[in-house]
C-alpha cells in the first residue's frame, strides 16, 4: 500500500456521528502516527535496526533487582499492565487443548426447541445485564449476536455474509437466519434504547449499570422500526414452519415478546402491563432445548477490554422472570406515581420519589432512569407545571401561603415601580440560585441508596451557603416592603419572617435529618455511636419544629389580614398551608420524639456498660467526632452543637427507673402525633397517589414505638430482678444484659435502629 | 480489580477444602519490606494476595506500591522465613489536602488465621504512617467482612461511607476512615482532575473520585476474613 494510502486509510477510521469518543480519538491518534511516521522517514529512513546492545548497556547500568519509575507511572498504568501468557491477564493466551475461538457454526440450521431455547437464554441475559453486568458478560456472550455485532458484518447483518438469499432454505435455516436472527436484531436494539435512556439521565457507571459496549457497536445502520419489520417477517415464518402447535405458539409468544419491548422503548406512551403478560413464556420455557453451545464466553477475547474471559452470572429462568416482571411493575408505578395530580404538589411528589426508591426489590437502574425521564425530560413537571413553578409551589406551599411575595401574578407585573415587581425580581434571582440544588433532591432520590446518602451529605453545606443567599434576599425584600414583624417567641425580641431563609433552612434541617437517617440504614454506624446519632437527629428534628412554629405564627397574622380583606383564594391557599404545616409539624415531633427515646435507650445501655466501644488505641474522641460529623462541620448558620455540648447533655440523665420513665413519655408523645397523622387526609398531608406507603409507614412507625416500649420495660424488668431499679447507674447491669443490633433488613423501619435487649441466662 | 470478597473465593475454580488450621507454636517475626530494592519475598507476596482474587494484579501494581512505600509495607514470617501475613500501603496528599495513609492490600495465609496476624500488621503500618506525619488513613472493606471491620474498628476506625457494588463481583464495601490530627475536616482538598476521557462515563453517568479510584485500581485486597470475632473483640 502506497504511504499516502495507509494515512487515507487510517484518517477515514475516524467515525462519525454520536458516538464513541474513545473510537475517535484512537482513530485520530492512528492517522496521526501514521502521518508522522512517514513524514519522519520520508520512505527512506525506516527499516530495522537491532537495539540488543543498546538496551543490554542500558540495563547493566542497573543493579540487579533495582526498580526505575518515571514520574509519569501512575497506579492507572501499573493496573493496566498485563502479563502475558498468565491466563488470569492475558485475554489471548489458550490453555492447552482448548481453541481460541469458540467452535460453533452460527448460520448451521437448528431445530425449533434450541431456537427456543436461544431466545430465552438471551432474554435471561439481558435481565442479568439489567442488573448491572456488562454486556460482555451477558447478551455479548450469545455467538449469533456476536456474529451480527462483528465489526465486519454490515447492513443488513446476517449471520453468513449475504450468500444464503439466493438459495432455498429448510426449515431449520429459516428458523435461525429469519426468525432467531431477527429476534437478535430486536433485543440489540431494544439494548440501545435501554443505553440511551439511562445514560441521558443520572447514574453511576459501574455500581449502578455497565454502559461499556467493549468497541462493539448495536447495528447503527438499521432502525427500531427495521427490528419491528424483521420481526414481523419471522412471524409469518414461523406461521408456515414445519413445526407443531405448541411450538408455533411458543415462537410466536417470544417474536411477539421481542415486538413489544421494543415498541415500549422507543414510545413511551405505550403501557408497560403488556410486557408483564410473562406467563405464557413461562409455561412453553420447557419446550426449550438447551443449546449451551451457542454462547461462550470465548467472544471477549475479540472485545475492546483488558480483562481475560470472565464467567457468566448464573441466574436461574424463573428468577429471571421474575426480576422481569419487577422490572415492569416499577415502570408502571413510576408512570402512576408522577401522573398530573402527584405532580401538583412538591411535597406530594417527593413523597412519591421516596415511595417509588422504597419500592421491593428496589428498582433497577433502568427504571430509576424511566422515572428520572419521566421527570426530567421535558422543562416542566407535569402539563403547565414548569419546574420554576415547581419551586415556587413549594415556596408557597410552605413559607409564603396567600402572600403576594409568591404569588405567580406578581412575577408578571410589569411596572418597574410596582414593589411587586421588584420583590419577583429579588426572588427569581433567588430562585435561580437554588434552583439546581432544589432540582437535586429530586434526582437525588432517584439514585442507589447509597448515594442518596452520600450526596445528601455534601448538600447540606451547599444548602448552608445558600442560605446565605436567602438572608440577603430576604433584607433585600424588607427593604422594598417591610413584612410583618412579630416579637419573638420568647417575647422579647422583634422577629421577622425571614420567608426564603426560613425555607432553605427548612430543606437543610430536613436533609441533615435523612442523612443520619440514611446512615442508620446503610449501617454506617457501630453500635455505641446509635446514642450520639440519635442525639443529633433529636436536635436536628427539634430545631425543625422550632423553624415550623415560626412560619406558622406568621402564617396565622398573615391569615388575620386575609380574612380582613376579600381574597379567598389566598385565604384558601393559606388554610390549606396551615394544615399542612401542621402535619410537618407533627412529623418533626414524631422523629424528635422517638429519636429522643431512642437517645435515651442508647444512653443508659451506654452507661450501664452493656453497650462498649471498642477499645481503640488510635481513637481520640475529638477526632472521631471530626470524622463522624464531618458533613455537618462546614454549617455556618446556626452550627450543629460541639463535642462538649453533647456531653453535657448526657450527664443530666438520672437513674435507670427515671430513664425508663422518659423513655416511655418521649414514646407517648411519639405516637400522639402518629395519631393525628393517621387522621391526616391525603390533601393535608400531601401524600395524593401514595395513600397506601403512607398507611404503611405510620403502622411501621407505630411498631418501632411499642418495639422502644418493649425493649425498656425488659431493661427495667431485670434492673428490678436485680434490684438495681432505682440504683444510680454506677452499678451497671454489666454481664446481666445483652443487647443485639437488628440489620437494616430485619428492623420494623429501616430509618429506626430498636436495639434488642435481652437478659445474658447465667 | 476484583473480588477479594467471599464471593470471588466461593465462585472461583480454585475454590477446594480450606488447609487445616495450623495449631503448633509459632515463632512470628514482622518486618518491613523495605525500600533498597526488589525484595525477594515480592512472588510470595503476590501468591498470598492473588490467592483469592478472580482477577489478578499485574506486578507493576505490587511494584507501584512497594517501590514508593515499602516501608508502609509489613509482612509476617515464621521461623523458617514463609509468608504468613502481609499489608501494602501508601501514604500521599489526598486531593492536594491532608496526608493520607491508604491500606491497599492485607491478607494473612488461611491456616493461620484468628492469631492477630492481621491486627499486628495493621498496626505496624498504622504506627509507621503516624511517624510519617500522616494526617488521616483510609481504606475500604466488603461489608460482610465483619473481621475485618473488627480489626480497624478496634483501632478506631469509623465507617464514612457506604460503597454501593464497589468491587468486581458486584459486592459492596465500607469506607473506613480514622483521623490521626486535629482539624482534618477543616482542610482544603480539591476535586480531582480528572482526564476528559477516563472511562466509560460519557452520557451523564456521574464520575466522582469513587469511580476514578475505582477504575485505577481495586485495592480492596482486603483478606482476612479468617481473624475471628474474638480475636478482635478484647
Amino acid at each position: 500500500m502506497p504511504d499516502d494510502d495507509l494515512a487515507d486509510e487510517a484518517s477515514q477510521l475516524t467515525i462519525d456521528g454520536d458516538g464513541n469518543n474513545e473510537i475517535n480519538f484512537t482513530a485520530k491518534r492512528l492517522a496521526q502516527e501514521a502521518r508522522q511516521t512517514l513524514s519522519f522517514g520520508g520512505g527512506s529512513g525506516r527499516g530495522i535496526r537491532d537495539v540488543t546492545e543498546e538496551f543490554a548497556a542500558a540495563a547493566k547500568q542497573l543493579q540487579p533487582g533495582q526498580l526505575v519509575k518515571d514520574e509519569y507511572f501512575t497506579l492507572f498504568e501499573a493496573v493496566g499492565a498485563l502479563e502475558i501468557m498468565d491466563p488470569k491477564m492475558d485475554s489471548g493466551y489458550v490453555l492447552p487443548g482448548d481453541s481460541l475461538e469458540p467452535d460453533f457454526d452460527v448460520c448451521k440450521g437448528l431445530p425449533a426447541g434450541e431456537v427456543l431455547w436461544i431466545m430465552d437464554e438471551l432474554l435471561r441475559l439481558t435481565v442479568v445485564w439489567h442488573d448491572g453486568y456488562p454486556l460482555s458478560q451477558t447478551i455479548f456472550t450469545s455467538l449469533h449476536v456476536d456474529r451480527l455485532l462483528s465489526p465486519d458484518n454490515r447492513a443488513p447483518y446476517g449471520f453468513s455474509y449475504g450468500d444464503t438469499t439466493l438459495r432455498v432454505m429448510t426449515t431449520e435455516e429459516r428458523l435461525v437466519h429469519l426468525v432467531l436472527r431477527a429476534y437478535c436484531i430486536a433485543l440489540v436494539k431494544s439494548c440501545a434504547l435501554v443505553l440511551h435512556t439511562i445514560q441521558s439521565q443520572n447514574f453511576y457507571e459501574e455500581e449502578d449499570f455497565v454502559t461499556h459496549l467493549f468497541g462493539r457497536e448495536l447495528l447503527p445502520e438499521i432502525g427500531a422500526d427495521d427490528a419491528v419489520k424483521l420481526i414481523d417477517e419471522a412471524v409469518s415464518v414461523v406461521e408456515v414452519a414445519g413445526v407443531d402447535e405448541a411450538m408455533r405458539a411458543a415462537l410466536f409468544e417470544r417474536l411477539q415478546f421481542a415486538r413489544t419491548y421494543l415498541s415500549l422503548l422507543v414510545d413511551e406512551s405505550t403501557d408497560w402491563t403488556t410486557l408483564t403478560a410473562t406467563r405464557l413464556l413461562a409455561e412453553t420455557h420447557n419446550l426449550a432445548q438447551a443449546l449451551p453451545k451457542a454462547f461462550s464466553d470465548k467472544v471477549q477475547r475479540q472485545l475492546a477490554t483488558s480483562t481475560p474471559p470472565r464467567p457468566m452470572i448464573a441466574i436461574s429462568w424463573d428468577e429471571a422472570l421474575q426480576r422481569w416482571m419487577s422490572m415492569c411493575a416499577d415502570i408502571i408505578e413510576a408512570e402512576r406515581l408522577t401522573d398530573f395530580d402527584v405532580c401538583q404538589s412538591p411535597h406530594g411528589l417527593q413523597r412519591a420519589i421516596w415511595a417509588f426508591a422504597y419500592r421491593e426489590p428496589q428498582p433497577n437502574t433502568f427504571a430509576r432512569a424511566y422515572l428520572q425521564t419521566l421527570l426530567f425530560a421535558s422543562e416542566q413537571i407535569a402539563e403547565g407545571m414548569a419546574f420554576f413553578d415547581l419551586m415556587l409551589a413549594d415556596i408557597r406551599d410552605l413559607v409564603l401561603a396567600g402572600d403576594v411575595l409568591a404569588d405567580p401574578h406578581s412575577f408578571l407585573i410589569e411596572i418597574p415601580a410596582d414593589p411587586r415587581h421588584k420583590c419577583s425580581r429579588v426572588v427569581e434571582a433567588f430562585m435561580d440560585k437554588v434552583f439546581d440544588e432544589y432540582m437535586n433532591i429530586y434526582r437525588m432520590i432517584c439514585q442507589n441508596r447509597c448515594r442518596i446518602r452520600r450526596t445528601f451529605s455534601q448538600s447540606i453545606v451547599i444548602l448552608d451557603r445558600l442560605e446565605t443567599e436567602a438572608m440577603r434576599a430576604d433584607a433585600e425584600l424588607s427593604s422594598i416592603t417591610p413584612g410583618t414583624i412579630l416579637p419573638n417567641e420568647g417575647g422579647s425580641k422583634e422577629v421577622g419572617l425571614n420567608p426564603l431563609t426560613s425555607w432553605v433552612k427548612y430543606y437543610k434541617l430536613q436533609i441533615m435529618g435523612w442523612s443520619i437517617q440514611l446512615g442508620f440504614e446503610t449501617g454506617i454506624y457501630l453500635p455505641h455511636e446509635l446514642c450520639m446519632m440519635y442525639w443529633y437527629l433529636m436536635v436536628f428534628a427539634q430545631r425543625k419544629r422550632k423553624l415550623l412554629e415560626h412560619v406558622g405564627r406568621f402564617l396565622v397574622a398573615r391569615r388575620k389580614h386575609l380574612a380582613s380583606s376579600r381574597s379567598a383564594s389566598q385565604d384558601v391557599e393559606a388554610a390549606a398551608s396551615r394544615e399542612w404545616l401542621v402535619v410537618l409539624h407533627r412529623q418533626a415531633d414524631f422523629t424528635e420524639s422517638l429519636s429522643c427515646a431512642l437517645w435515651q435507650l442508647c444512653e443508659l445501655l451506654t452507661t450501664l456498660e452493656i453497650v462498649k466501644p471498642p477499645k481503640r488505641d488510635h481513637a481520640r474522641e475529638q477526632l472521631l467526632y471530626d470524622v463522624r460529623m464531618k458533613s455537618y462541620l462546614g454549617i455556618a448558620h446556626e452550627p450543629i452543637p460541639t463535642l462538649e455540648e453533647y456531653k453535657s447533655a448526657q450527664q443530666s440523665i438520672p437513674s435507670i427507673d427515671e430513664t425508663c420513665e422518659g423513655i416511655n413519655r418521649a414514646i407517648a408523645n411519639a405516637k400522639s402525633c402518629l395519631v393525628v397523622l393517621k387522621k391526616t387526609t391525603p390533601q393535608q398531608g400531601k401524600y395524593v397517589g401514595t395513600e397506601e406507603q403512607w398507611r404503611r409507614e405510620i403502622k411501621q412507625l407505630e411498631t418501632t414505638c411499642v418495639a422502644v416500649a418493649v425493649q425498656t420495660s425488659q431493661l427495667r424488668r431485670v434492673a428490678d430482678k436485680h434490684g438495681k431499679q432505682s440504683a444510680g447507674r454506677e452499678h451497671g447491669l454489666k454481664g446481666l444484659v445483652e443487647v443485639s443490633i437488628p440489620s437494616p433488613g430485619s428492623r420494623y423501619h429501616g430509618w429506626w435502629v430498636v436495639p434488642q435487649i435481652k437478659e445474658r441466662k447465667a | 480489580m476484583s473480588g477479594n470478597s467471599k464471593h470471588a473465593a466461593t465462585d472461583g475454580p480454585t475454590e477446594t477444602e480450606p488447609p487445616p488450621k495450623f495449631t503448633g507454636e509459632l515463632n512470628i517475626r514482622y518486618i518491613s519490606y523495605g525500600s533498597e530494592k526488589e525484595s525477594p519475598y515480592l512472588p510470595a507476596i503476590r501468591q498470598l494476595i492473588s490467592k483469592d482474587l478472580s482477577e489478578p494484579y499485574s506486578i507493576y501494581v505490587y511494584r507501584y506500591f512497594l517501590y514508593q512505600w515499602g516501608d508502609l509495607c509489613f509482612m509476617a514470617l515464621d521461623a523458617h522465613n514463609n509468608l504468613l501475613g502481609v499489608i501494602v500501603c501508601k501514604l500521599e496528599p489526598h486531593r492536594h489536602g491532608p496526608m493520607r495513609g491508604y491500606i491497599a492490600m492485607l491478607a494473612t495465609r488461611s491456616e493461620y488465621r484468628g492469631r492477630r496476624i492481621a491486627t499486628m500488621l495493621v498496626r505496624l503500618a498504622v504506627d509507621k504512617m503516624i511517624e510519617e506525619d500522616a494526617d488521616e488513613i483510609a481504606l475500604e472493606t466488603e461489608v460482610t467482612n465483619i473481621p475485618s471491620l473488627r480489626i480497624y474498628e478496634n483501632l478506631g476506625f469509623l465507617r464514612t461511607k457506604r460503597l454501593h457494588r464497589y468491587y468486581l463481583n458486584g459486592s459492596t464495601a465500607f469506607r473506613l476512615l480514622l483521623y490521626l490530627k486535629p482539624g482534618i475536616p477543616y482542610k482544603p482538598t480539591f476535586p480531582p482532575e480528572f482526564p476528559a476521557e477516563s472511562g466509560g462515563g460519557q452520557g451523564q453517568g456521574w464520575m466522582d473520585e469513587v469511580l476514578v479510584e475505582r477504575q485505577v485500581v481495586r485495592t480492596g485486597v482486603e483478606d482476612v476474613y479468617g481473624e475471628r470475632f474474638d480475636v478482635a473483640g478484647r
